[in-house]
């Protein structure tokens, strides 16, 4: 078995401090929060799970790298597709060597160049030379702009199908009789009694999603009340003039699936409204069509310039209708 | 075989010819950094874009991939081809029934799936079974099913036909595989080493067990695991990467501009599903979204095809399979997806 301090050591050093890289580039994000800005709060106990070990995984990789300068280096020969330019021989004194160190070589990837090696690497270091580099931020509406308008909130607003049903509980009989779905959208149904009896909807991070759907679920009993929201100004094909949408970035997993949702709004200054700033606007709810749905308009009575939230996406929450 | 491949090797390199060329690197970088306003290239929008979807992929990936790699790894370490042999039913059927609902006890994305995987087929998992497995289970799961149930809420029947059509395209291209692809199709490297698997096994056991075992076994684990993240983790980045690439430069509206009615509306989704290379938990969401445009045939092709057919998942198949074959997988599943569609299209 060739063992010099060659390019194996290199490797074997080059991959745990990789490995390293991730995790603390993972723990960082967590620590400064600005995890939120990539995955869903869901899945962040998983990335840290992960972070965690991956940092054990590369003490591992470090302390065979060094024995690896030390001693001869064993390459575990079980079948592993990365050893063919291991001695042959050292299989069979494998049971001589006092200790072991197991790694592999990956030269199946790495002999024909060296060029080879730097891309493989480089591979890895690009997303993490980014994520330390650039500052975690995306606009939200250059986002949205590659992105198809949600207004339906993630369900179905096809609920034409299915028995129509009134929600169980002591609310007003009269209230009931309004918010009457099919089986499906109980749960809508139940935020909208909710969202009914507030004199002012205001339109938060928790349950934005939930919230629009619901509204749209019911469009006619929501005529007249007064709504509150803060979002970027966002324009489509298919309004008018004095209209444009004011919408939140929905995450449900990673950034891969982040779509818009929002409401169209309807002002007299429209042009005071620019593209991609945030804004809080309070007005009334009438509705309009778009794209063949009925939907939720706002008419903007009062507007005021927002600051941008530091995490600017809204998470659905499938569970909502059990915390109601 | 094994001598041939050491003939072929190149002797090992020595350290300083790749500092150099590290060294290169750097000075390249910095020179660019130097010349270039660096404040322009970091606020360009289309780079911050792609550098906040690229991580995001990563990083969503990175827990299952670990997880894969890690089983991988105890595979390796722990299963042997003849365990392997006595859990695989002779039916070729039955071994491809059994192949579609493991994913049932194993509900886990592809990102996982195929570290874990490409270990079996070493091991000894007939190619069918395998092809059944990396074709389904990403779909075939309770978490996949929830999350479709969820996301089209008021029409469940979306997510059974879901898991029918994946069932039915898994099983006939498992089929199809057994009847007719005999040669080997792995990558050329695994093949080599098959024979000789059990026999290291042993030779190591006897070798370790005489020594330190718990010790040894798990630096072995740990060994195994990195190199199969690096095997691995190169192909789910550079497909992350070209996905990344693609969600910046080419918009949704663009292609559903192309068609969103009829049978192209079926491979316009198929296509979204190919490029946009979801989680299959995540998908039924997009694919909810996108229902006023779109025929349910359509997103349901979206939903089977893209967890089946994905630029990240093809890159990480390319790490097992040859490129014929994978070619010859994605041409199956294209075709029977398609007909699937219009099939339910009929239905509806």
């Amino acid at each position: 078995m060739k063992n010099k301090f060659g390019s194996t050591n290199i490797h074997y050093f080059l991959r745990a401090a990789i490995l390293l890289g991730f995790s603390i580039y993972m723990l960082v994000l967590t620590a400064t929060g600005d995890i939120l800005q990539f995955i869903v709060p869901q899945l962040v106990i998983y990335v840290d799970i992960a972070a965690v070990v991956l940092m054990i995984v590369s003490a591992f990789q470090f302390y065979i790298a060094v024995l690896s300068l030390k001693r001869p280096v064993i390459i575990c020969e079980c079948g592993h597709d990365h050893e063919h330019d291991h001695d042959h021989s050292h299989h069979h004194s494998h049971g001589e060597h006092d200790e072991n160190v197991f790694g592999h070589h990956h030269t199946h990837l790495l002999k024909k160049s060296i060029w080879k090696d730097i891309f493989i690497y480089s591979l890895f270091l690009l997303p993490l030379l980014l994520g330390f580099i650039l500052p975690n931020q995306a606009q939200s509406s250059s986002l949205a702009g590659s992105r198809g308008m949600n207004f339906g909130g993630l369900s179905s607003q096809n609920h034409a199908k299915g028995e129509v049903v009134e929600i169980e509980g002591n609310e007003d009989p009269a209230l009931k009789k309004m918010f009457k779905t099919n089986v499906y959208d109980k749960d809508y149904a139940k935020l909208g009694m909710v969202l009914y009896k507030q004199d002012v909807i205001e339109m938060k991070d928790k349950w934005f999603i939930e919230k629009l759907q619901s509204m749209n679920n019911f469009v006619d009993n929501f005529q007249n009340k007064e709504i509150k929201i803060k979002g970027f100004i966002y324009r489509e094909d298919g309004l008018s003039s004095n209209q444009f949408i004011i919408a939140r970035m929905g995450m449900t997993h990673c950034i891969a699936d982040i779509s818009p949702f929002g409401f169209i709004a309807e002002a007299d200054t429209p042009d005071q409204f620019v593209n991609d700033s945030w804004v809080t606007i309070t007005g009334k709810i009438s509705k309009t069509t778009f794209n063949g749905q009925t939907v939720i308009k706002i008419d903007v009575e009062k507007t005021e310039p927002a600051v941008a939230p530091s995490v600017q996406y809204v998470y659905p929450d499938w569970d909502f209708g059990s915390k109601l | 075989m094994r001598n041939t491949a050491i003939k072929k090797s190149t002797p090992v390199k020595s350290n300083s010819q790749l500092l150099i060329i590290l060294s290169l690197v750097i000075i390249g970088i910095l020179y660019v950094l130097s010349t270039y306003d660096p404040s322009s290239i970091v606020t360009s929008p289309k780079l911050q874009m792609f550098k906040m979807m690229l991580i995001s992929i990563i990083i969503e990936a990175m827990p299952f991939i670990l997880i894969g790699v890690f089983v991988s790894a105890i595979l390796q370490v722990f299963v042997t081809d003849t365990m392997i042999r006595k859990f695989i039913p002779k039916n070729p059927i039955l071994g491809i029934i059994a192949a579609s609902v493991l994913g049932i006890i194993f509900p886990i994305c592809e990102c996982g799936m195929v570290p874990a995987i490409r270990k079996l087929i070493k091991k000894g998992m007939p190619l069918y079974v395998a092809t059944t497995f990396i074709l389904v289970g990403p779909i075939l799961n309770p978490i996949v099913f929830l999350s479709t149930l969820t996301a089209f809420r008021s029409q469940p029947a979306i997510a059974f036909y879901r898991m029918g059509l994946a069932f039915v395209v898994a099983l006939i291209v498992g089929l199809i595989v057994f009847k007719f692809v005999k040669s080997n199709q792995l990558r050329e490297q695994l093949t080599h080493l098959k024979n000789n698997i059990e026999e290291k096994h042993q030779h190591h056991h006897s070798a370790i067990s005489s020594k330190k075992p718990v010790k040894n076994k798990l630096i072995e684990v740990m060994g195994h695991t990195v190199s199969e993240f690096f095997d691995m983790g190169k192909y789910l980045v550079f497909g992350s990467i070209i996905v990344a690439l693609l969600q910046v430069f080419v918009s949704q509206n663009s292609l559903i501009a192309v068609g969103n009615s009829g049978p192209a509306a079926n491979l316009v989704m198929m296509g979204l599903g190919f490029i946009l290379s979801l989680c299959s938990t995540s998908d039924a969401f997009v694919a909810q979204s996108l229902q006023t445009i779109f025929t349910k045939s359509s997103l349901i092709g979206f939903m089977v095809f893209g967890p089946m057919i994905n630029i990240k998942g093809i890159l990480m198949m390319l790490a097992v399979f040859r490129s014929r074959f994978v070619l010859l997988l994605c041409g199956l599943v294209t075709i029977l997806v398609f007909v699937g569609t219009i099939v339910l299209q009929l239905a509806f």
